[in-house]
């Protein structure tokens, strides 16, 4: 057991963290949002930057494009990220589509799609959810039938994160009405501008931006299609063990946190700095353990997935837990500290800390994303612990129950 | 970064749980719950001949020059089958202690007594 870095790996952090420095504006805050043309440009010029140095993805293999350095590397360029904010066009292709690409695709779809991705010349689109199929993956109703060596896609996807122009959809499609559902599904690559494709922004409160997506016989060639029909779901669930093995979340929490106690030091109330405030004393404390264990969490999984490629349940739900409950918890006890300026935005020249808390707050509303906490818990019951599933219809038999007992 | 255990911790682990399977039953910890000196000489005498006792002292006092996180593996297996004993107040409280700040004299007179189980220590 060795919770310690390379000289190697502490060498890959200080050139990304100085990197980051150089690059990122003076004053900068990683909430600002929305994103502005101007930002976007930036932020896509940034990446092609880091891209060029490797720096986006240096665990990845080095035939495409990474530098082979394995997932400890990968965890600390993703700290980095987090620390500093970091909100690449791409993200969800270098975090979950890409490293799923790599795991589930064929030879040609890897050396086709994965280095300019690791050049961060592209954006990729999750196209996952679907009006009817969200916590429920398994639910998904868009088709793809098969047509000669094509398939043709027809369905619509919803809540689709990314306020960039994608040029990959990584998308899941129904080929066979199975049972169980889950499998009839398959996964395919194909190009955002393919005729029959559809992106309809939807802009959300706090300033993020997810899109509506249709398919109206949209024409791919099996080409695109990821290792076997039929198998998709199971890529889509190892696509999710990337997002819950990211080092990311914890990190960012931890300079935010960092921030704030900065913040409680200067900052008075009734002529006496808030750190003073024993309430407060006591909720510093209690989010810098938090922030601890989350990242220690984070860190563990990155390390197995580094081991094993495959995580037992406990391993990568926890990090997803903590993510989902300090997540939440954390912008909450910020703002009782702040009280009534907790609420004001970015803007208002009684703002603290430049409003990022109220974001930071309403931000926590999305992070049922990929998963709400309950849907955590009922994982880590029944995989983590082995405990009987619980009925997929308990919510209606609760119901009948309530209208009897009337 | 690595968060497994090593070969010789694994085998520390095993050996552990097998040895408190066998000689730590819950009969054994509720027993000693009623008893005076609140826990087994005798088993106190076999973790000894294991070496439990100099897991983390140098060879000169008689120990096997193990790191604490050899200790926390052991703890880990102590703490499973609820073992009654003064392992805690002896070697960890009162020896680290004396390891760190006693006298030679101290050292080389209490710690290989320590190891050999032939001394229990309390921390008030």
């Amino acid at each position: 057991m060795d919770f310690t870095f390379t000289q190697e790996q502490l060498q890959l952090r200080k050139e990304i963290h100085d990197f980051y420095m150089n690059e990122l504006p003076e004053v900068f805050s990683g909430y600002v949002t929305p994103l502005s043309e101007e930002l976007q440009s930036f932020w896509m010029g940034l990446q092609k930057k880091a891209g060029e140095r490797g720096y986006l993805t240096p665990g990845w293999p080095k035939e495409y494009g990474g530098l082979g350095l394995g997932s400890i590397a990968q965890g600390i360029v993703n700290e980095e990220e987090g620390t500093w904010h970091i909100r690449w066009p791409n993200a969800i292709g270098l975090r979950l589509a890409g490293p799923a690409t790599l795991l589930f695709g064929s030879e040609e779809q890897k050396s086709k799609f994965i280095p300019p991705m690791a050049r961060g010349e592209v954006v990729w689109f999750e196209c996952f959810t679907e009006p009817d199929a969200g916590s429920d993956e398994s639910n998904i109703q868009t088709r793809a039938v098969k047509d000669g060596d094509d398939y043709i896609l027809n369905g619509q996807k919803i809540y689709i994160t990314g306020a960039y122009k994608p040029d990959f959809l990584y998308t899941l499609a129904r080929t066979a009405d199975s049972t169980p559902k889950h499998r009839g599904l398959s996964l395919f690559i194909f190009p955002a501008d393919t005729p029959g494709v559809t992106i309809r922004p939807l802009p959300c409160m706090g300033g993020y931006t997810a899109n509506e997506i249709f398919f109206d016989n949209v024409r791919v060639s099996k080409e695109c299609l990821v290792g076997e029909e039929n198998r998709g779901f199971y890529y889509a669930m190892g696509t999710f063990e990337y997002e819950r093995s990211n080092t990311a979340g914890a990190a960012a929490a931890k300079r935010e946190l960092q921030e704030f106690v900065q913040f409680c030091k200067v900052e008075k109330r009734n002529g006496k700095p808030l750190i003073e405030d024993p309430q407060v004393r006591r909720a510093l404390a209690k989010m810098a353990v938090e922030v601890e264990v989350w990242r220690l969490a984070a860190w563990r999984t990155a390390w197995r997935f580094g081991e094993r490629e495959r995580l037992g349940p406990l391993d990568y739900d926890l990090t997803g837990f903590f993510t989902k409950r300090f997540g939440t918890s954390h912008p909450k006890l910020m703002m009782d500290i702040l009280g009534l300026y907790g609420q004001l935005r970015q803007g208002s020249k009684w703002a603290k800390l430049a409003g990022c808390i109220e974001r930071k707050w309403q931000g926590a509303r999305s992070l049922h994303a990929a998963g709400t906490i309950e849907i955590y818990k009922i994982v880590l019951a029944g995989r983590g612990l082995g405990l009987p599933r619980v009925p997929v219809k308990l919510n209606t038999l609760i119901m009948q129950a309530l209208e009897e007992s009337k | 970064m690595d968060f497994s255990l090593s070969e010789e911790q694994e085998m520390l682990k095993t050996m552990a749980r097998d040895f408190l399977e066998k000689e730590c039953p819950e009969s054994l910890v509720r027993e000693m719950e009623r008893d005076d000196k609140g826990y087994s000489p005798e088993l106190w005498r076999k973790i000894a001949d294991l070496g439990w006792l100099g897991l983390i002292y140098p060879e000169k006092y008689g120990g096997t020059g193990g790191n604490i996180l050899d200790l926390v593996v052991l703890y880990e297996e102590m703490g499973r089958a609820m073992l009654p004993s003064p392992h805690l107040s002896t070697v960890v409280l009162c020896g680290l202690a004396i390891l760190t700040a006693g006298s030679d004299e101290q050292k080389a007179d209490l710690l290989p007594k320590i190891v050999d189980g032939d001394l229990i220590l309390h921390w008030p």
